[in-house]
């Protein structure tokens, strides 16, 4: 390629770089917009303090408060190469820092566990204590593809959609030993039994609460209520209708008062019937009170609609990889689920069960437009989405909601990273100052600084003129290497410690390796008689080879590390990468078009400037000479 | 030629003759005093882990007692009293409702913790139940060490496949075990020093890794190079043509080394120098010792485990007995070097067959780039007459 056009592909990338890190998601001045994202030792950060909480007032085992740290840190690094610190303090609690100011997080400590229930019976959960209205608000529109096909291609199937934009997270957690709960699984037709196969969590974590303190709770609620309330609550076999008996209004009001801990010790019938209990207190009971898969329970969708809900058939660990994609057809997120074996069979039998709706499970008011049975996609406390099912999936699923790239993918990585073995409630979000602070910053610069000016004055030293090439090489590596952290800090939250600023600063020492092969194979060549010009080419012919093994190398290190390990290692890994990456970059559009544009000057053929000097010097007089001195040296 | 025969404009000419495959045995012993040294004082010395790995203890006291500064004197000074090995790790202002400083500290015992705790309520006069002591655990989880070491086997067993396909796996061997030899030394340099280790540390180890690697690499290439066909001929036998690849590369490898420890050296000085303690100094440490080494290993150690390992292969071993008796018998004058040589028979003959296996020194002929060709290799040579025309043009 002529040289021109090699640096003009650069100039191109040099470009849409920076024009990128001007235009691209970028906003404020034009100073703010260039600033990389720095680290929680460089600037400090965001901290929630996640403290467990149990039903039963217990502190966790240190065993399950490590596992869920560990579940934790997976899912703060899935967000991006953030550099996040997550530690324990104390017997429960779990502190989560992560750099920059203002950041949510909120949901990072969901317990996200998953559940898939029949919605049985629908009804108004937003307090306006109207009558039952059958799927008017109910589920959105049905899938878009041929999911309907039974037993059809592994295509994303049919998991339609419906509201809520819930982000929370997955499932998979304990059965609780619990065996009285009353409603026993009701799988006709011989469909396997819900969680037969179902591994339980190996957390082992503690049942929401015992039978006796369940009892005594309920018991408490009932005395709050009053006896007629109760007993009227107790009598209804279905949501209760108001303009058929208004006195039932008044009798069942104190409902209305109780709190999300009071609602939970409830029964499933009640929580449901019982139309003063609204959406919001459902949402506000503890979290994991809807844990147990082999429960039917209630719980709300969107906030409005109040759903009965069958035991759970298909859980969190039935669940082996998610993802949030962008599905083409709707152009919407969504969360894309690929099942276990295991899993897979019981979800192709949930949806079997719910196609033909097996001994009319489902109620009329829960049916969806097609006349089939939903399924909702249930997670920790609410209902994400409810979608109808039109065929028997036998492939892959997804969830469906309103997301956008970022919920979609939040949640894929708490359903990939598994369910919480301890529930937390996150305490007050605070800001945190940096471990290091801005000496440290300036320190390293200053070293970066330093380091660099003995490199370019070696550089000028040995290579004489050739050394501006290495110096403008270096300058060029660092403003695109700077460009890249700004753009990825935003783009992928790539995050710059101190460490980070070390790497780079060695990486551009490294990346002058690459000058120096070159050189020194330009002056094998012309110390065996070539011309500089003829020897540029030939020269750059070995050179190039030499060096693309070399950074072979480095990116295999760098793709193995960033694949395989976690945290701090696989923000290495990724700096790793781009640095080599540039470092080919600059050196394919930089250094070689410049050498060989350089190797056409008169300058180049002067010993004193290019450095080549005394190989030239001396081929000189050895043309000359038709002995042979350099058997002597030897 | 002999006024400018010094060493630095022979390195400059890659003529520097050195002979380092030939004293392989040399650099054998001193890696293996390096590992026992290294070993020795990883097993007796130890590593000092940082609260990254083994966790620490935090307090927070309230901001209303004074500034950051004070309150990080005063946990270091009620440290003080404890021990010796007892420091302060981070300070930093928590934000929030209410503002508290948090100082996490090495390990602490409970008892000590409660002392620490004591000793700040007194000192700030404010009751001890305002300052939260607690243990922070690890960071770095053990997670993150198993699938860093995992990610470690891979790389290196896909290293060790590339290596093989593009070069042979003698090189391999010879890269692979350098690359341990690195690892090894550095380590116990480390422990040596007695530095803490940091997530910084094991950064600046995976860095050495790639550049240890990569130093190998291009130093193979150059030896790959000159030995390509060398069976063809009996100029050269494989050690010398290896020894000659060093040499050829030794500038190149000073080079990189100079230009790539001279930012890691400002960093160490940086580092330890101006501010004492920290990250800096951890890294600067790790990435200068693990470079210099790079360095030397890719010269002293890699080159001559491959041409230990060559040695092995019948082919090689009979091509230098071939190689070596022709020598002799043109000593002897038995044998009249091919025509080829014809201008430089004398010359040839002079050299003593010992001393030129020895010192594998004279850059000849196959040694070239162009010694592929073996007529054309002359060519190459600067006084090579159809190479006049280049000269020519010079001017």
């Amino acid at each position: 390629m002529h040289p021109g056009r090699q640096l003009a592909v650069l100039g191109f990338i040099f470009v849409v770089l920076y024009l990128l890190v001007f235009f691209a998601g970028a906003s404020g001045g034009w100073q703010e917009r260039l600033h990389p994202k720095l680290g929680l030792d460089l600037i400090g950060g965001t901290r929630v303090t996640l403290k467990a909480s149990t039903l039963n007032g217990q502190p966790p085992t240190s065993q399950n408060l490590e596992e869920a740290r560990r579940i934790i840190e997976d899912r703060v690094n899935a967000r991006g190469v953030s550099e996040a610190e997550v530690v324990t303090e104390g017997n429960q609690n779990i502190v989560v820092s992560v750099p920059g100011q203002n950041r949510n997080l909120d949901d990072i400590g969901n317990a996200a566990e998953l559940r898939f229930r029949k919605v049985l019976k629908v009804t108004d959960g937003s307090g306006a204590a109207a009558a039952p209205a059958p799927s008017a608000s109910a589920s959105g529109s049905p899938a878009p593809s041929g999911s309907a096909v039974p037993s059809g291609s592994p295509a994303p199937g049919g998991a339609a959609v419906s509201s809520s934009p819930n982000a929370g997270g997955q499932g998979g957690g304990a059965p609780a030993p619990s065996t009285s709960a009353s409603a026993g699984a009701p799988s006709p037709n011989g469909s396997p039994a819900p969680s037969a196969s179902a591994s339980p969590a190996p957390s082992g974590s503690p049942a929401p609460a015992t039978d006796l303190t369940l009892e005594q709770q309920r018991a408490a609620v009932q005395q709050k209520v009053g006896a007629a309330a109760w007993q009227a609550a107790s009598a209804l076999q279905a949501p209760a209708d108001f303009s058929q008996d208004p006195t039932l209004a008044d009798k069942l009001k104190p409902f209305g008062e109780l709190s999300g801990r009071e609602v939970w010790a409830l029964t499933p019938e009640m929580q449901f019937n019982v139309p003063t209990i609204t959406c919001k207190q459902l949402d506000s009971r503890p979290p994991a009170s809807i844990r147990d898969e082999k429960q039917k329970v209630v719980s709300c969708e969107s906030g409005v609609q109040k759903e009965f809900l069958d035991v759970a058939k298909v859980l969190g660990t039935d669940v082996k990889d998610a993802s949030g994609v962008l599905e083409q057809q709707t152009s919407q997120w969504v969360v894309s689920l690929e099942f276990t074996g295991s899993g897979q069979e019981k979800w192709t039998n949930l949806t079997r069960e719910a196609f033909n709706n097996d001994g009319q499970a489902c109620d009329q008011t829960a049916l969806g437009d097609q006349g089939k049975c939903r399924v909702a996609v249930v997670l920790d406390n609410k209902v994400i989405s409810s979608p109808e099912i039109q065929g028997v999936l036998t492939g892959n699923s997804q969830i469906s909601g309103s997301f956008d790239s970022k919920s979609a993918n939040e949640l894929a990585g708490q359903l990939r990273f598994g369910a919480l073995p301890v529930t937390f409630e996150p305490q007050e979000q605070q800001t945190v100052s940096a471990t290091l602070g801005s000496a440290y910053l300036k320190a390293g610069l200053l070293a970066a600084g330093i380091g660099m000016l003995l490199v370019a004055i070696y550089a000028f030293f040995y290579y004489r003129l050739l050394g501006t090439v290495i110096f403008l090489s270096l300058v060029l590596s660092g403003v695109l290497v700077f460009g890249a952290l700004v753009l990825l800090g935003r783009q992928i939250d790539f995050t710059l410690t101190l460490a980070g600023i070390a790497g780079f600063i060695v990486s551009l020492g490294v990346a002058a390796d690459s000058f120096v092969i070159y050189f020194e194979r330009l002056k094998d060549e012309i110390r065996e008689g070539r011309s500089p010009r003829s020897a540029v080419p030939r020269a750059w012919a070995r050179a190039r080879r030499t060096i693309i093994s070399a950074n072979a190398i480095s990116l295999m290190a760098a793709v193995v590390l960033y694949i395989v390990s976690v945290g701090t290692v696989k923000g290495f890994a990724f700096a790793l990468g781009l640095a080599t990456v540039l470092d080919l970059v600059v050196v394919f559009l930089f250094r070689h078009p410049i050498m060989t544009m350089f190797a056409n000057t008169r300058a180049f053929l002067s010993p004193r400037v290019s450095g080549l000097g005394r190989v030239l010097d001396r081929a000189e007089p050895d043309s000359a000479k038709p002995g042979n001195p350099r058997v002597k040296e030897a | 030629m002999s006024g400018r025969g010094g060493l630095a404009h022979r390195l400059y000419q890659g003529e520097a003759g050195l002979n380092i495959i030939g004293r392989r045995k040399v650099w054998f012993t001193v890696a293996a005093v390096g590992i026992l040294i290294a070993i020795l004082s990883m097993g007796i010395r130890q590593f000092s882990l940082g609260i990254e790995f083994s966790g620490g203890n935090s307090f927070q006291v309230p901001a209303s007692v004074g500034t950051l500064q004070q309150t990080e004197d005063e946990v270091a000074n009620a440290l003080g009293k404890l021990g010796p090995t007892e420091h302060v790790v981070s300070t930093q202002r928590i934000g929030g409702t209410s503002t508290v400083y948090e100082v996490r500290t090495t390990d602490l015992s409970p008892e000590q913790a409660t002392q620490v705790q004591n000793d700040l309520a007194t000192h700030f006069k404010i009751p001890a139940e305002q300052i939260s002591a607690n243990r922070v655990s690890a960071a770095w989880g053990g997670q993150v060490t198993e699938r860093a070491i995992l990610s470690l086997v891979i790389f290196i067993v896909l290293v060790a496949i590339y290596l093989i396909l593009r070069f042979e796996w003698r090189m391999a061997v010879g890269a692979v075990s350098s690359l341990f030899l690195n690892l090894i030394l550095t380590a116990g340099i480390y422990s040596l020093v007695g530095f803490e280790v940091t997530p910084s540390t094991v950064i600046g180890f995976l860095t050495i890794l790639g550049f240890a690697l990569y130093d190998v690499v291009v130093v193979f290439d150059k030896v790959q190079e000159n030995t390509r066909s060398i069976t063809a001929s009996s100029t050269q036998t494989y050690a010398e043509a290896a020894n000659l690849a060093i040499n050829q590369t030794l500038m190149r490898s000073i080079n990189t080394g100079l230009v790539a420890l001279l930012p890691v050296g400002g960093l160490l000085f940086i580092g330890a120098g101006l501010l004492g303690a920290g990250t800096l100094k951890d890294l600067g440490l790790v990435l200068f010792v693990g470079m210099a080494i790079a360095v030397y290993s890719s010269i002293f150690f890699a080159t001559p485990v491959l041409v230990t390992l060559k040695d092995y292969e019948p082919r090689i071993q009979a091509h230098t007995r071939r190689v070596l008796g022709r020598r002799s018998a043109v000593a002897r004058g038995e044998v009249t070097p091919k025509g080829a040589r014809a201008p430089r028979p004398a010359e040839e003959a002079e050299v003593d067959p010992e001393a030129a296996a020895l010192a594998g020194a004279a850059p000849k002929v196959g040694a070239r780039p162009t010694g592929k060709r073996p007529t054309g290799a002359r060519g190459g040579r600067p006084g090579g007459g159809n190479r006049s025309g280049g000269g020519a043009k010079r001017r």
